[in-house]
Protein backbone atom coordinates (compact mmCIF):
# COMPACT_ATOMS: atom_id res chain seq x y z
CA UNK A 1 0.00 0.00 0.00
CA UNK A 2 1.39 3.67 -0.91
CA UNK A 3 2.14 6.47 1.70
CA UNK A 4 -0.73 8.13 0.33
CA UNK A 5 -3.37 5.24 0.40
CA UNK A 6 -2.01 4.62 4.21
CA UNK A 7 -2.71 7.99 4.86
CA UNK A 8 -6.05 8.08 3.36
CA UNK A 9 -7.21 4.47 5.23
CA UNK A 10 -6.49 6.32 8.42
CA UNK A 11 -8.52 9.24 7.80
CA UNK A 12 -11.23 7.33 6.69
CA UNK A 13 -10.85 5.11 9.89
CA UNK A 14 -10.94 7.82 12.25
CA UNK A 15 -14.25 8.66 11.12
CA UNK A 16 -15.93 5.20 11.96
CA UNK A 17 -16.06 4.30 15.21
CA UNK A 18 -15.29 0.16 16.06
CA UNK A 19 -18.22 -1.85 14.48
CA UNK A 20 -19.65 -4.55 16.44
CA UNK A 21 -19.03 -6.84 13.46
CA UNK A 22 -15.27 -6.93 13.59
CA UNK A 23 -13.38 -10.21 13.02
CA UNK A 24 -10.04 -11.48 12.49
CA UNK A 25 -9.28 -14.37 9.69
CA UNK A 26 -6.93 -16.96 10.86
CA UNK A 27 -5.58 -20.61 9.34
CA UNK A 28 -7.27 -23.31 11.43
CA UNK A 29 -7.05 -23.84 14.62
CA UNK A 30 -7.48 -27.58 14.76
CA UNK A 31 -5.57 -29.11 11.99
CA UNK A 32 -3.44 -26.12 9.80
CA UNK A 33 -2.11 -23.53 11.81
CA UNK A 34 1.82 -23.12 12.47
CA UNK A 35 3.58 -21.91 15.23
CA UNK A 36 4.32 -18.71 14.16
CA UNK A 37 1.09 -17.85 12.98
CA UNK A 38 -0.61 -18.84 15.81
CA UNK A 39 1.51 -16.51 18.15
CA UNK A 40 1.40 -13.79 15.68
CA UNK A 41 -2.51 -14.42 15.75
CA UNK A 42 -2.57 -14.39 19.59
CA UNK A 43 -0.27 -11.47 19.52
CA UNK A 44 -2.84 -9.26 17.56
CA UNK A 45 -5.74 -11.14 19.64
CA UNK A 46 -3.98 -9.76 23.03
CA UNK A 47 -3.76 -6.07 21.37
CA UNK A 48 -7.19 -5.77 21.00
CA UNK A 49 -8.42 -6.89 23.89
CA UNK A 50 -6.09 -5.45 26.00
CA UNK A 51 -7.57 -1.65 23.73
CA UNK A 52 -10.88 -3.23 24.80
CA UNK A 53 -12.15 -3.67 21.02
CA UNK A 54 -14.36 -6.62 20.60
CA UNK A 55 -13.31 -8.91 17.86
CA UNK A 56 -14.78 -12.51 16.43
CA UNK A 57 -12.13 -15.08 15.14
CA UNK A 58 -13.26 -16.53 11.93
CA UNK A 59 -10.71 -19.61 10.87
CA UNK A 60 -10.87 -19.97 7.46
CA UNK A 61 -7.69 -22.77 5.61
CA UNK A 62 -7.41 -19.98 2.83
CA UNK A 63 -6.95 -17.04 5.46
CA UNK A 64 -2.83 -16.90 4.35
CA UNK A 65 -4.26 -15.77 0.34
CA UNK A 66 -6.75 -13.59 1.87
CA UNK A 67 -4.76 -11.46 3.72
CA UNK A 68 -3.24 -8.42 1.67
CA UNK A 69 0.11 -8.65 2.51
CA UNK A 70 -0.09 -12.63 2.69
CA UNK A 71 0.77 -12.69 6.34
CA UNK A 72 -1.36 -13.54 9.14
CA UNK A 73 -3.62 -12.78 10.90
CA UNK A 74 -5.78 -9.90 9.19
CA UNK A 75 -8.50 -7.96 10.57
CA UNK A 76 -12.12 -6.70 8.79
CA UNK A 77 -13.27 -3.90 10.33
CA UNK A 78 -16.38 -2.07 8.34
CA UNK A 79 -15.21 -2.08 4.84
CA UNK A 80 -11.15 -1.97 5.67
CA UNK A 81 -8.94 -4.81 5.64
CA UNK A 82 -5.52 -4.62 7.58
CA UNK A 83 -2.52 -7.11 8.49
CA UNK A 84 0.05 -7.85 10.57
CA UNK A 85 -0.03 -6.28 14.36
CA UNK A 86 2.25 -2.95 13.31
CA UNK A 87 -0.41 -1.73 11.04
CA UNK A 88 -2.89 -2.30 13.05
CA UNK A 89 -1.68 -0.51 15.90
CA UNK A 90 -1.76 2.00 13.90
CA UNK A 91 -5.37 1.52 12.35
CA UNK A 92 -6.63 1.48 15.69
CA UNK A 93 -4.60 4.09 17.31
CA UNK A 94 -6.52 6.22 14.12
CA UNK A 95 -9.84 4.89 15.63
CA UNK A 96 -8.85 6.47 19.18
CA UNK A 97 -7.33 3.61 20.85
CA UNK A 98 -3.58 3.78 21.36
CA UNK A 99 -2.30 1.85 24.45
CA UNK A 100 1.32 3.79 24.36
CA UNK A 101 0.27 6.95 24.25
CA UNK A 102 1.61 7.30 27.78
CA UNK A 103 4.71 6.89 26.91
CA UNK A 104 7.16 9.47 26.46
CA UNK A 105 9.37 10.00 22.95
CA UNK A 106 12.36 7.95 24.90
CA UNK A 107 10.34 5.18 25.90
CA UNK A 108 7.79 5.00 22.63
CA UNK A 109 11.90 4.14 21.37
CA UNK A 110 12.59 1.74 23.90
CA UNK A 111 9.02 0.06 23.03
CA UNK A 112 9.84 -0.04 19.45
CA UNK A 113 13.50 -1.15 19.80
CA UNK A 114 11.50 -4.81 22.02
CA UNK A 115 9.44 -5.34 19.52
CA UNK A 116 12.04 -5.85 17.18
CA UNK A 117 14.05 -7.83 18.91
CA UNK A 118 10.82 -10.11 19.14
CA UNK A 119 10.52 -10.39 15.60
CA UNK A 120 13.78 -10.36 14.85
CA UNK A 121 14.97 -13.38 17.64
CA UNK A 122 11.85 -15.22 18.30
CA UNK A 123 9.74 -15.00 14.89
CA UNK A 124 12.82 -15.96 13.18
CA UNK A 125 13.44 -18.83 15.08
CA UNK A 126 10.14 -19.94 15.15
CA UNK A 127 10.16 -20.36 11.33
CA UNK A 128 13.74 -21.89 11.38
CA UNK A 129 12.28 -24.53 13.41
CA UNK A 130 9.09 -25.00 11.45
CA UNK A 131 10.74 -25.29 8.06
CA UNK A 132 14.55 -25.63 8.57
CA UNK A 133 14.68 -28.40 10.51
CA UNK A 134 14.26 -31.66 8.85
CA UNK A 135 12.22 -33.15 11.74
CA UNK A 136 9.93 -30.50 12.29
CA UNK A 137 9.29 -29.42 8.68
CA UNK A 138 8.44 -33.30 7.75
CA UNK A 139 6.46 -34.23 10.63
CA UNK A 140 4.66 -31.07 11.18
CA UNK A 141 4.60 -28.26 9.55
CA UNK A 142 4.72 -29.86 5.90
CA UNK A 143 1.39 -31.88 6.86
CA UNK A 144 -0.41 -29.16 8.93
CA UNK A 145 0.04 -26.48 6.56
CA UNK A 146 -1.29 -28.47 3.50
CA UNK A 147 -3.98 -30.32 5.45
CA UNK A 148 -6.94 -28.59 3.64
CA UNK A 149 -5.35 -29.26 -0.08
CA UNK A 150 -5.43 -32.42 -1.61
CA UNK A 151 -2.49 -34.40 -3.52
CA UNK A 152 -0.60 -33.10 -5.25
CA UNK A 153 -1.73 -29.40 -4.52
CA UNK A 154 -0.82 -30.35 -1.04
CA UNK A 155 2.75 -31.40 -1.86
CA UNK A 156 3.69 -28.30 -3.93
CA UNK A 157 2.37 -25.62 -1.77
CA UNK A 158 4.31 -27.22 0.89
CA UNK A 159 7.43 -27.40 0.19
CA UNK A 160 6.95 -24.24 -2.10
CA UNK A 161 6.56 -22.19 1.08
CA UNK A 162 9.63 -24.32 2.78
CA UNK A 163 11.92 -23.11 -0.30
CA UNK A 164 10.42 -19.51 0.38
CA UNK A 165 11.30 -19.68 4.10
CA UNK A 166 14.82 -20.74 3.81
CA UNK A 167 15.36 -18.77 0.80
CA UNK A 168 14.91 -15.57 3.34
CA UNK A 169 16.54 -17.37 6.12
CA UNK A 170 19.85 -17.36 3.76
CA UNK A 171 19.26 -13.81 3.24
CA UNK A 172 19.46 -12.87 6.57
CA UNK A 173 22.54 -15.24 7.16
CA UNK A 174 20.42 -17.74 9.11
CA UNK A 175 20.98 -20.34 6.98
CA UNK A 176 24.18 -21.27 7.94
CA UNK A 177 23.16 -22.12 11.76
CA UNK A 178 22.51 -25.08 13.56
CA UNK A 179 19.55 -25.83 15.83
CA UNK A 180 21.55 -25.36 18.66
CA UNK A 181 22.89 -21.90 17.75
CA UNK A 182 19.02 -21.10 17.40
CA UNK A 183 18.07 -22.31 20.74
CA UNK A 184 20.94 -20.38 21.91
CA UNK A 185 19.57 -17.14 20.00
CA UNK A 186 15.93 -17.21 22.11
CA UNK A 187 17.96 -18.11 24.81
CA UNK A 188 19.39 -14.58 24.87
CA UNK A 189 16.40 -12.99 23.87
CA UNK A 190 14.35 -14.18 26.01
CA UNK A 191 17.12 -13.29 28.84
CA UNK A 192 17.05 -9.87 27.37
CA UNK A 193 13.01 -9.90 27.83
CA UNK A 194 13.31 -10.90 31.29
CA UNK A 195 15.84 -8.41 32.61
CA UNK A 196 13.74 -5.32 30.71
CA UNK A 197 10.26 -6.98 32.63
CA UNK A 198 12.66 -7.07 35.88
CA UNK A 199 9.48 -7.32 39.04
CA UNK A 200 7.17 -5.32 36.78
CA UNK A 201 3.39 -6.45 36.34
CA UNK A 202 3.75 -5.53 32.39
CA UNK A 203 7.14 -3.78 30.45
CA UNK A 204 6.07 -0.14 31.39
CA UNK A 205 4.93 -0.40 34.64
CA UNK A 206 1.26 -0.51 35.35
CA UNK A 207 -0.37 -0.11 31.99
CA UNK A 208 -0.21 -3.08 29.25
CA UNK A 209 1.55 -2.00 25.67
CA UNK A 210 1.57 -3.90 22.73
CA UNK A 211 5.21 -4.71 23.60
CA UNK A 212 3.24 -6.82 26.11
CA UNK A 213 0.77 -7.81 23.60
CA UNK A 214 3.60 -9.10 21.13
CA UNK A 215 5.72 -10.91 23.70
CA UNK A 216 2.50 -12.78 25.26
CA UNK A 217 1.79 -14.19 21.77
CA UNK A 218 4.76 -15.53 21.21
CA UNK A 219 5.76 -16.84 24.69
CA UNK A 220 2.38 -18.44 25.50
CA UNK A 221 2.16 -20.19 22.20
CA UNK A 222 5.50 -21.52 22.65
CA UNK A 223 5.23 -22.90 26.33
CA UNK A 224 1.66 -24.30 24.93
CA UNK A 225 2.52 -25.86 21.56
CA UNK A 226 3.65 -29.20 21.14
CA UNK A 227 6.54 -29.44 18.71
CA UNK A 228 9.08 -32.93 18.15
CA UNK A 229 10.77 -31.52 20.78
CA UNK A 230 10.02 -29.28 23.65
CA UNK A 231 13.36 -27.39 23.78
CA UNK A 232 11.79 -24.74 23.02
CA UNK A 233 9.49 -24.00 25.61
CA UNK A 234 12.32 -25.68 28.02
CA UNK A 235 14.53 -22.70 27.71
CA UNK A 236 11.90 -20.12 28.58
CA UNK A 237 10.95 -22.08 31.35
CA UNK A 238 13.94 -20.93 33.37
CA UNK A 239 12.83 -17.15 33.42
CA UNK A 240 10.24 -17.07 36.31
CA UNK A 241 9.04 -13.55 35.40
CA UNK A 242 8.40 -14.43 32.14
CA UNK A 243 6.10 -17.24 32.83
CA UNK A 244 4.15 -14.75 35.73
CA UNK A 245 4.17 -12.16 33.11
CA UNK A 246 2.40 -14.95 30.32
CA UNK A 247 0.14 -16.10 33.03
CA UNK A 248 -1.22 -12.68 34.31
CA UNK A 249 -2.03 -11.35 30.80
CA UNK A 250 -4.18 -14.83 30.13
CA UNK A 251 -5.85 -14.30 33.53
CA UNK A 252 -6.83 -10.74 32.79
CA UNK A 253 -7.42 -10.67 29.57
CA UNK A 254 -8.40 -14.08 28.17
CA UNK A 255 -9.44 -16.18 31.40
CA UNK A 256 -13.23 -14.76 32.10
CA UNK A 257 -13.85 -15.67 27.73
CA UNK A 258 -12.63 -18.90 27.10
CA UNK A 259 -13.57 -20.42 30.60
CA UNK B 1 47.10 -11.71 25.60
CA UNK B 2 46.53 -13.55 22.29
CA UNK B 3 48.16 -13.59 19.08
CA UNK B 4 48.35 -10.27 16.74
CA UNK B 5 44.65 -9.96 15.31
CA UNK B 6 44.41 -8.85 11.92
CA UNK B 7 40.89 -7.83 10.58
CA UNK B 8 39.85 -7.86 6.81
CA UNK B 9 37.52 -5.34 5.26
CA UNK B 10 36.93 -2.59 2.85
CA UNK B 11 38.91 0.19 2.72
CA UNK B 12 37.61 3.46 3.52
CA UNK B 13 36.57 7.02 1.57
CA UNK B 14 33.98 9.67 2.28
CA UNK B 15 35.98 10.84 5.14
CA UNK B 16 35.04 7.00 6.68
CA UNK B 17 37.42 4.44 7.99
CA UNK B 18 35.67 1.83 6.03
CA UNK B 19 32.58 2.69 3.55
CA UNK B 20 30.97 -1.16 4.42
CA UNK B 21 28.86 -0.98 7.43
CA UNK B 22 29.46 -4.48 8.56
CA UNK B 23 33.64 -3.08 8.79
CA UNK B 24 32.73 -0.12 10.60
CA UNK B 25 31.39 -1.80 13.45
CA UNK B 26 34.03 -3.82 14.14
CA UNK B 27 36.46 -1.18 13.31
CA UNK B 28 34.83 0.89 15.67
CA UNK B 29 34.26 -1.74 17.90
CA UNK B 30 37.91 -2.28 18.29
CA UNK B 31 38.56 1.46 18.73
CA UNK B 32 35.90 1.53 21.54
CA UNK B 33 37.52 -1.77 23.64
CA UNK B 34 41.12 -0.46 23.06
CA UNK B 35 42.26 -4.00 20.78
CA UNK B 36 44.86 -3.98 18.69
CA UNK B 37 44.13 -4.87 15.17
CA UNK B 38 46.11 -4.35 11.71
CA UNK B 39 43.85 -3.63 9.53
CA UNK B 40 44.39 -5.01 5.96
CA UNK B 41 41.97 -3.72 3.13
CA UNK B 42 40.70 -6.18 1.01
CA UNK B 43 40.71 -3.47 -1.93
CA UNK B 44 42.87 -4.20 -5.50
CA UNK B 45 42.92 -8.31 -4.29
CA UNK B 46 41.04 -10.82 -5.48
CA UNK B 47 39.49 -11.46 -1.87
CA UNK B 48 36.90 -8.67 -2.89
CA UNK B 49 35.25 -11.46 -4.43
CA UNK B 50 35.99 -14.70 -2.40
CA UNK B 51 36.50 -13.11 1.41
CA UNK B 52 33.71 -12.74 3.62
CA UNK B 53 34.37 -9.31 5.09
CA UNK B 54 34.76 -8.02 8.17
CA UNK B 55 36.86 -11.30 9.18
CA UNK B 56 39.13 -11.30 11.85
CA UNK B 57 42.32 -13.56 12.04
CA UNK B 58 43.78 -14.54 14.97
CA UNK B 59 46.11 -16.80 15.13
CA UNK B 60 45.02 -20.20 13.29
CA UNK B 61 41.10 -18.82 13.92
CA UNK B 62 38.97 -16.95 11.47
CA UNK B 63 35.95 -15.17 12.52
CA UNK B 64 32.93 -13.71 10.76
CA UNK B 65 30.14 -11.17 11.04
CA UNK B 66 30.13 -8.15 13.63
CA UNK B 67 28.20 -9.68 16.23
CA UNK B 68 30.81 -12.99 16.45
CA UNK B 69 33.82 -11.07 16.09
CA UNK B 70 32.96 -8.77 18.48
CA UNK B 71 31.94 -11.95 20.93
CA UNK B 72 35.74 -13.36 19.99
CA UNK B 73 36.92 -9.56 21.19
CA UNK B 74 35.16 -9.89 24.58
CA UNK B 75 36.52 -13.15 25.16
CA UNK B 76 40.14 -11.49 24.27
CA UNK B 77 39.02 -9.21 27.13
CA UNK B 78 38.77 -6.06 24.78
CA UNK B 79 35.10 -5.57 26.48
CA UNK B 80 33.77 -2.16 25.56
CA UNK B 81 30.47 -3.24 27.46
CA UNK B 82 32.23 -4.29 30.77
CA UNK B 83 30.39 -1.12 32.51
CA UNK B 84 27.20 -2.08 31.63
CA UNK B 85 24.50 -3.20 33.40
CA UNK B 86 22.22 -5.90 32.19
CA UNK B 87 19.56 -4.25 31.50
CA UNK B 88 21.54 -2.52 29.42
CA UNK B 89 23.15 -5.61 28.12
CA UNK B 90 19.30 -6.03 26.91
CA UNK B 91 18.67 -2.81 25.62
CA UNK B 92 21.72 -3.00 23.42
CA UNK B 93 20.16 -6.18 22.10
CA UNK B 94 16.95 -4.31 21.64
CA UNK B 95 18.53 -1.25 19.71
CA UNK B 96 20.66 -3.50 17.76
CA UNK B 97 17.44 -5.90 15.96
CA UNK B 98 15.59 -2.46 15.80
CA UNK B 99 18.60 -1.59 13.37
CA UNK B 100 18.73 -4.70 11.73
CA UNK B 101 15.10 -4.74 11.09
CA UNK B 102 14.00 -1.32 10.26
CA UNK B 103 17.42 0.59 9.36
CA UNK B 104 18.87 -2.19 7.30
CA UNK B 105 16.52 -2.77 4.26
CA UNK B 106 16.62 1.16 3.72
CA UNK B 107 20.67 1.17 3.84
CA UNK B 108 20.91 -1.62 1.55
CA UNK B 109 18.37 0.13 -0.87
CA UNK B 110 20.00 3.52 -0.68
CA UNK B 111 23.54 2.40 -1.89
CA UNK B 112 22.76 -0.71 -4.09
CA UNK B 113 19.27 -0.82 -5.61
CA UNK B 114 18.90 3.09 -6.27
CA UNK B 115 19.61 3.19 -9.31
CA UNK B 116 21.29 6.83 -9.31
CA UNK B 117 22.98 6.09 -6.22
CA UNK B 118 24.11 2.77 -8.00
CA UNK B 119 25.37 4.21 -10.83
CA UNK B 120 26.97 7.11 -9.67
CA UNK B 121 28.57 6.39 -6.31
CA UNK B 122 28.26 2.62 -5.39
CA UNK B 123 29.16 0.73 -8.42
CA UNK B 124 32.13 3.00 -9.05
CA UNK B 125 33.33 3.24 -5.70
CA UNK B 126 33.39 -0.47 -5.57
CA UNK B 127 34.46 -1.59 -9.41
CA UNK B 128 37.00 0.91 -8.71
CA UNK B 129 38.54 -1.03 -5.54
CA UNK B 130 38.50 -4.30 -7.41
CA UNK B 131 40.52 -5.94 -9.62
CA UNK B 132 40.12 -6.73 -13.53
CA UNK B 133 38.14 -8.58 -14.12
CA UNK B 134 36.21 -8.71 -10.81
CA UNK B 135 35.30 -5.05 -11.28
CA UNK B 136 32.17 -6.11 -13.32
CA UNK B 137 31.46 -8.89 -11.25
CA UNK B 138 31.71 -7.41 -7.92
CA UNK B 139 29.59 -4.62 -7.79
CA UNK B 140 26.54 -6.50 -9.62
CA UNK B 141 27.19 -9.66 -6.97
CA UNK B 142 26.63 -7.39 -4.27
CA UNK B 143 23.70 -5.54 -6.04
CA UNK B 144 21.49 -8.81 -6.17
CA UNK B 145 22.31 -10.12 -2.92
CA UNK B 146 20.77 -6.46 -1.65
CA UNK B 147 17.76 -6.27 -3.35
CA UNK B 148 17.36 -10.13 -2.74
CA UNK B 149 17.55 -9.28 0.82
CA UNK B 150 15.34 -6.64 0.71
CA UNK B 151 12.46 -8.67 -1.34
CA UNK B 152 12.61 -12.10 0.68
CA UNK B 153 12.98 -9.77 4.12
CA UNK B 154 10.27 -7.10 3.53
CA UNK B 155 8.24 -7.93 0.12
CA UNK B 156 5.16 -9.39 0.02
CA UNK B 157 3.87 -12.50 -1.38
CA UNK B 158 3.52 -12.98 -3.90
CA UNK B 159 4.50 -10.73 -6.54
CA UNK B 160 7.44 -9.46 -4.56
CA UNK B 161 8.08 -6.33 -6.64
CA UNK B 162 10.74 -3.79 -5.41
CA UNK B 163 8.48 -0.52 -6.09
CA UNK B 164 5.70 -1.77 -3.91
CA UNK B 165 8.01 -2.11 -0.58
CA UNK B 166 10.48 1.46 -1.32
CA UNK B 167 8.02 3.73 0.58
CA UNK B 168 7.32 0.97 3.07
CA UNK B 169 11.23 0.23 4.02
CA UNK B 170 12.05 4.17 3.70
CA UNK B 171 9.65 5.22 6.19
CA UNK B 172 10.42 2.77 8.59
CA UNK B 173 13.95 3.85 8.12
CA UNK B 174 12.95 7.62 8.92
CA UNK B 175 11.51 6.58 11.99
CA UNK B 176 14.38 4.55 12.83
CA UNK B 177 16.56 7.18 12.94
CA UNK B 178 13.91 9.32 15.13
CA UNK B 179 14.11 7.31 17.29
CA UNK B 180 17.68 6.66 17.98
CA UNK B 181 17.66 10.31 17.82
CA UNK B 182 15.24 10.33 20.77
CA UNK B 183 16.64 7.52 22.70
CA UNK B 184 20.52 10.23 22.15
CA UNK B 185 18.88 12.59 23.23
CA UNK B 186 21.78 15.25 24.29
CA UNK B 187 24.08 12.59 25.50
CA UNK B 188 27.34 11.70 23.34
CA UNK B 189 26.83 8.18 23.96
CA UNK B 190 24.31 5.95 23.99
CA UNK B 191 25.07 4.90 27.47
CA UNK B 192 26.99 6.69 30.52
CA UNK B 193 30.89 8.34 29.42
CA UNK B 194 32.45 5.62 27.36
CA UNK B 195 30.93 4.57 23.91
CA UNK B 196 30.06 0.41 23.91
CA UNK B 197 28.93 -2.00 21.37
CA UNK B 198 25.80 -0.05 20.50
CA UNK B 199 27.23 2.96 19.39
CA UNK B 200 29.58 1.06 17.09
CA UNK B 201 26.79 -0.67 15.58
CA UNK B 202 24.71 3.20 15.24
CA UNK B 203 27.83 4.84 14.35
CA UNK B 204 28.28 1.87 11.67
CA UNK B 205 24.58 1.97 9.86
CA UNK B 206 24.63 5.70 10.26
CA UNK B 207 28.01 7.34 9.42
CA UNK B 208 28.07 5.70 5.70
CA UNK B 209 24.46 7.51 5.10
CA UNK B 210 25.78 10.69 6.45
CA UNK B 211 29.10 10.85 4.21
CA UNK B 212 28.80 9.63 1.58
CA UNK B 213 28.10 12.09 -1.32
CA UNK B 214 25.04 10.10 -2.19
CA UNK B 215 23.08 11.58 -5.81
CA UNK B 216 19.26 10.80 -4.71
CA UNK B 217 18.85 10.27 -0.77
CA UNK B 218 15.86 10.76 1.08
CA UNK B 219 17.54 8.98 3.76
CA UNK B 220 20.57 11.35 4.25
CA UNK B 221 18.44 14.78 3.93
CA UNK B 222 16.69 13.50 6.83
CA UNK B 223 19.37 12.24 8.81
CA UNK B 224 20.94 16.12 8.35
CA UNK B 225 17.82 17.62 10.51
CA UNK B 226 19.10 14.75 13.31
CA UNK B 227 22.03 17.33 14.87
CA UNK B 228 22.79 14.73 17.66
CA UNK B 229 22.95 12.05 15.36
CA UNK B 230 25.00 13.63 13.35
CA UNK B 231 27.42 15.18 15.99
CA UNK B 232 27.66 11.33 17.31
CA UNK B 233 28.87 10.54 13.89
CA UNK B 234 30.97 13.36 13.58
CA UNK B 235 32.25 12.84 17.56
CA UNK B 236 33.69 9.52 16.47
CA UNK B 237 35.29 10.36 13.86
CA UNK B 238 37.41 12.71 15.65
CA UNK B 239 38.19 11.23 18.98
CA UNK B 240 38.55 7.64 17.27
CA UNK B 241 39.84 7.72 13.80
CA UNK B 242 40.93 11.58 13.30
CA UNK B 243 44.91 10.29 12.80
CA UNK B 244 44.04 7.86 9.89
CA UNK B 245 41.20 10.35 8.20
CA UNK B 246 41.59 14.16 8.79
CA UNK B 247 38.21 14.88 7.82
CA UNK B 248 36.21 18.24 8.11
CA UNK B 249 32.83 17.43 6.91
CA UNK B 250 31.41 18.70 3.73
CA UNK B 251 27.71 19.86 3.65
CA UNK B 252 28.49 21.20 0.15
CA UNK B 253 26.91 18.41 -1.26
CA UNK B 254 25.83 19.91 -4.67
CA UNK B 255 28.59 20.86 -5.91
CA UNK B 256 30.35 17.89 -5.44
CA UNK B 257 27.73 15.81 -7.08
CA UNK B 258 28.91 18.49 -10.24
CA UNK B 259 32.39 17.40 -9.76
CA UNK B 260 31.21 14.04 -9.88
CA UNK B 261 29.70 14.14 -12.67
CA UNK B 262 32.28 15.39 -14.66
CA UNK B 263 34.55 12.94 -13.29
CA UNK B 264 32.88 9.78 -14.05
CA UNK B 265 31.82 11.38 -17.84
CA UNK B 266 35.23 11.74 -18.22
CA UNK B 267 35.70 7.92 -17.66
CA UNK B 268 33.64 6.08 -19.55
CA UNK B 269 35.19 4.34 -21.98
CA UNK B 270 33.74 0.57 -21.26
CA UNK B 271 30.34 2.12 -20.58
CA UNK B 272 29.02 0.29 -23.15
CA UNK B 273 29.74 -2.89 -22.22
CA UNK B 274 29.17 -2.65 -18.30
CA UNK B 275 26.03 -1.35 -19.29
CA UNK B 276 24.79 -4.43 -21.47
CA UNK B 277 26.10 -6.70 -18.38
CA UNK B 278 24.45 -4.61 -15.64
CA UNK B 279 20.84 -4.28 -17.90
CA UNK B 280 20.97 -8.29 -18.16
CA UNK B 281 21.10 -9.23 -14.77
CA UNK B 282 19.20 -5.88 -12.91
CA UNK B 283 15.91 -5.99 -14.57
CA UNK B 284 15.21 -2.25 -13.01
CA UNK B 285 15.97 0.33 -15.58
CA UNK B 286 18.88 2.92 -15.00
CA UNK B 287 18.38 6.54 -15.67
CA UNK B 288 22.22 8.06 -16.63
CA UNK B 289 22.74 7.80 -19.99
CA UNK B 290 26.71 7.73 -18.81
CA UNK B 291 28.63 4.84 -16.95
CA UNK B 292 31.46 5.56 -14.41
CA UNK B 293 34.61 3.61 -15.83
CA UNK B 294 36.08 2.22 -12.70
CA UNK B 295 39.52 3.70 -12.18
CA UNK B 296 41.58 3.93 -9.23
CA UNK B 297 42.47 7.67 -10.43
CA UNK B 298 38.82 8.32 -9.56
CA UNK B 299 38.68 7.05 -6.45
CA UNK B 300 41.24 8.98 -5.20
CA UNK B 301 40.19 12.33 -6.30
CA UNK B 302 37.02 11.50 -5.40
CA UNK B 303 38.24 11.08 -2.24
CA UNK B 304 39.48 14.50 -2.19
CA UNK B 305 36.98 16.50 -3.22
CA UNK B 306 35.07 16.56 -0.63
CA UNK B 307 38.04 17.15 2.26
Amino acid sequence: MSLAAEAFVSQMAAAEPWPESATLYQPLKEDQILLSDCASSLAVQAYLRMCGLPVQVVCRANAEYMSPSGKIPFIHVGNQVVSELGPIVQFTKAKGNSLSDGLDDVQRAEMKAYMELVNNMLLTAELYIQWCDDATAAEISRPRYSSPYSWPLSNILAYHKQWEIRRKMNAIGWGGKTLEQVYEDVTQCCQALSQRLGTQPYFFNKQPTELDALVFGHLFTILTTRLTSMELAERIKSYSNLLSFCRRIEQTYFEDKSS
Amino acid sequence: MAAAMELRCWGGDWGLPSVHTESLIVLAYAKFSGAKVTVSPIDWTWKTLTATVPELLCGDSAVQEPTQIINFLRKQRFNADYELSARQGADTMAYTALLEEKLRPALLHTFWVDAENYANLTRPWFASRSPFPLNFLVPMHHANTALSRILLTKGEAPLHRITEVEGKIYSDAKECLNLLSYRLGTATNFFGNTPTSLDAFVFGFVAPIYKASLPSSPLQSHLRQLDNLTSFCDNILALYFSSDHPCPSPPVQETMDANLQKLTQLVNKESNLIEKMDDNLRSSPQHKPHRPDPKPSLASEKSSTPA
